[in-house]
């Protein structure tokens, strides 16, 4: 069924990038977000993305799984050159936490996460940790950890050896203990509050892996 | 050693991660762009499916253009969601207010359309070709630095629950530096950057220096580039293939750009005006105003595809360019648009050559 939808890009469906893009928008989109800390910034990397993949189809591996890493991949890059330096990161990070965290959220939107106190500050926190790291590492913690990527598949997505994965990744967990390391907080022990509201963030899952 | 972030003790409290849809209404418009992109490549392909042999290379980087070096697209327009989607939802949805740094959406410009002469434009532009070629332009010297300084707008669709709205981004200043192989590079822009401005100096994942393009030209490439006329113009069409609302306003488009926020030789820009008057549907517009409320003539083309009309604006007397500005000139096929509107704007108020970022042209140093 993949190697399907591969070929189908590779030939530039129209149905085909139709359906990529209703199944990975979001995530895309999301993924966006993680590395600049800007929703508008990141719905613009998101409709690149889509465009860049449109460009970049012949390059499709006819043989393989789903097409999200590779569309993550783009978006990688592509929020890359927008997001230069870590200190642009950083101050759009500052910005949001100055407005305090409701600031995270795009408002006109807020019906999905509005009002959700532990996921704004789940949401904050990542983006204090994620602002510690410097960009190649965080370009692979979030591939890995909220995309749930493989190391392979991170490596492929960013076109990259495997071994830098787990080198950044390495880097990237002992930056994340040091500054779990300053802060001791309590706020750990919020964490069995926060189930139940998961399901109820989430409207619609995304397409399948 | 090996584990998966997810299995590290150091993530959980990241997890599970916060995620957000866009709303239905952004989600159709960006699929509906990237459909009408789609089916435009197409029908101008040979076949119903072109292979990757036939299809012409775009541009390196669509985002990077539109986001970093032209203000009057889709740069100004993430700064204007940036600040303006901040204050609407502090007022609609939270009742909160901007916080500090915010800035306030404007009113939406409206202006008097200027009367188009499709006569009048090659000897417009014969006549701005040859100010340009008898302009001093200093030479940007090794280590020195390009600094434009430009007043710019632009307005922002907004979706709230169905209902379309337009918000203006405020009129402000943008600040950029250059260095001569563009390497290195600075930005100051409310809405953008803080007020210490950002660096445009790095490189890619892979250690690469990114390539000056004719989208992202650095001095020392724009050095390089031919001065006839023609060769130049076949140069940006080849280059320019198959992205934007077809060749002829691409190139229209890629020109402007160039004008706006770069610093070409004297004969380069005297040989882009040239070009830009062998372009389909270029025409003269007897009066157009620019970002700093300076009158002019203007060269313009009309893009059918959007209803938007770009305008380059010269001096009337000197035949200076001082700015560019888009309006909606005929109807906006999405109907959100009402004719007359200032889409963006800008204004060219410094162009000078200095020592390093963040140096003002007269500074000491």
């Amino acid at each position: 069924m993949t190697t399907d939808v591969r070929t189908r890009v590779r030939d530039g469906d129209p149905a085909a990038f139709a359906e990529l893009f209703d199944a990975y928008a979001r995530a895309v989109y999301n993924h966006a977000f993680r590395l600049t800390a800007d929703w508008s910034v990141a719905e613009d990397v998101m409709s690149a993305t889509f465009l860049e993949a449109w460009r970049l189809r012949d390059r499709v591996d006819p043989e393989g799984g789903s097409l999200r890493p590779w569309l993550l991949g783009i978006a990688t890059n592509i929020a890359r050159n927008h997001c230069r330096g870590n200190r642009r990161y950083r101050a759009a990070v500052a910005a949001g936490a100055q407005a305090g965290t409701a600031a995270l959220e795009v408002p006109d939107h807020a019906e999905l996460v509005a009002g959700r106190v532990d996921d704004r500050r789940r949401l904050a926190a990542v983006l204090a940790a994620l602002a510690r790291l410097r960009r190649p590492e965080r370009e692979v913690l979030t591939l890995c950890l909220w995309e749930g990527l493989e190391y392979t598949e991170a490596a492929e997505a960013l076109g990259i050896p495997v071994g830098t994965v787990r080198s950044r990744l390495s880097r990237a967990r002992t930056r994340l203990r040091k500054l779990a390391d300053a802060e001791t907080e309590p706020e750990g022990r919020r964490r069995q509050t926060e189930g139940d509201r998961t399901n109820a963030v989430r409207p619609a899952q995304e397409g399948i892996r | 050693m090996n584990a998966h972030p997810s299995e590290w003790e150091e993530t959980p409290r990241l997890l599970p991660r916060v995620e957000r849809d866009l709303p239905a209404d952004r989600h159709q418009l960006h699929k509906e762009r990237l459909m009408t992109r789609i089916h435009e490549e197409l029908a101008a392909s040979p076949g119903p499916h072109a292979t990757a042999a036939t299809r012409p290379a775009a541009r390196h980087n669509p985002f990077l253009r539109r986001m970093v070096l032209v203000p009057l697209t889709a740069g100004v327009l993430a700064g204007a969601l940036a600040t303006g989607l901040f204050v609407f939802g502090g007022t609609e949805d939270t009742g909160t207010g901007g916080g500090p740094g915010t800035s306030a959406a404007g009113p939406v410009l409206t202006t008097r359309l200027g009367t188009a002469d499709p006569e009048g434009a090659a000897r417009l532009l014969d006549t701005v070709s040859l100010a340009a070629a008898e302009a001093p332009a200093t030479p940007v010297g090794d280590g020195q630095y390009v600094y434009i300084e430009s007043k710019t707008s632009a307005i922002s669709v907004r979706h709230v629950h169905g209902t379309t709205s337009l918000a203006s981004s405020p009129l402000h200043r943008r600040q950029t530096w250059q260095s001569r192989d563009g390497k290195d590079g600075w930005l100051i822009e409310p809405g953008t950057t803080g007020p210490e401005g950002m660096t445009l100096a790095g490189t890619d994942e892979h250690g690469d220096e990114p390539e000056p393009t004719l989208n992202a030209p650095s001095y020392d490439y724009l050095t390089a580039l031919p001065t006839d006329p023609d060769v130049l113009l076949a140069k940006i069409y080849e280059e320019t293939k198959g992205t934007g609302n077809g060749p002829d306003q691409e190139a229209f488009t890629t020109i402007g750009d160039l004008l706006i926020e770069s610093y070409p030789p004297a004969e380069l820009t005297a040989a882009l005006y040239k070009a830009a008057a062998k372009i389909p549907g270029v025409v003269a517009v007897d009066d157009a105003v620019d970002a700093a409320g300076r009158h002019g003539v203007a060269v313009a083309r009309l893009e059918e595809a959007t209803g938007e009309r770009t305008e380059w604006i010269f001096d009337r007397k000197t035949h200076v360019f001082l700015g560019e500005r888009t309006v909606q000139a005929a109807r906006d096929p999405h109907g959100v648009v009402p004719r007359g509107t200032v889409v963006s704007t800008s204004a060219v108020l410094t162009r000078s050559v200095v020592d390093g970022v963040k140096q003002l042209p007269g500074a000491a140093g």
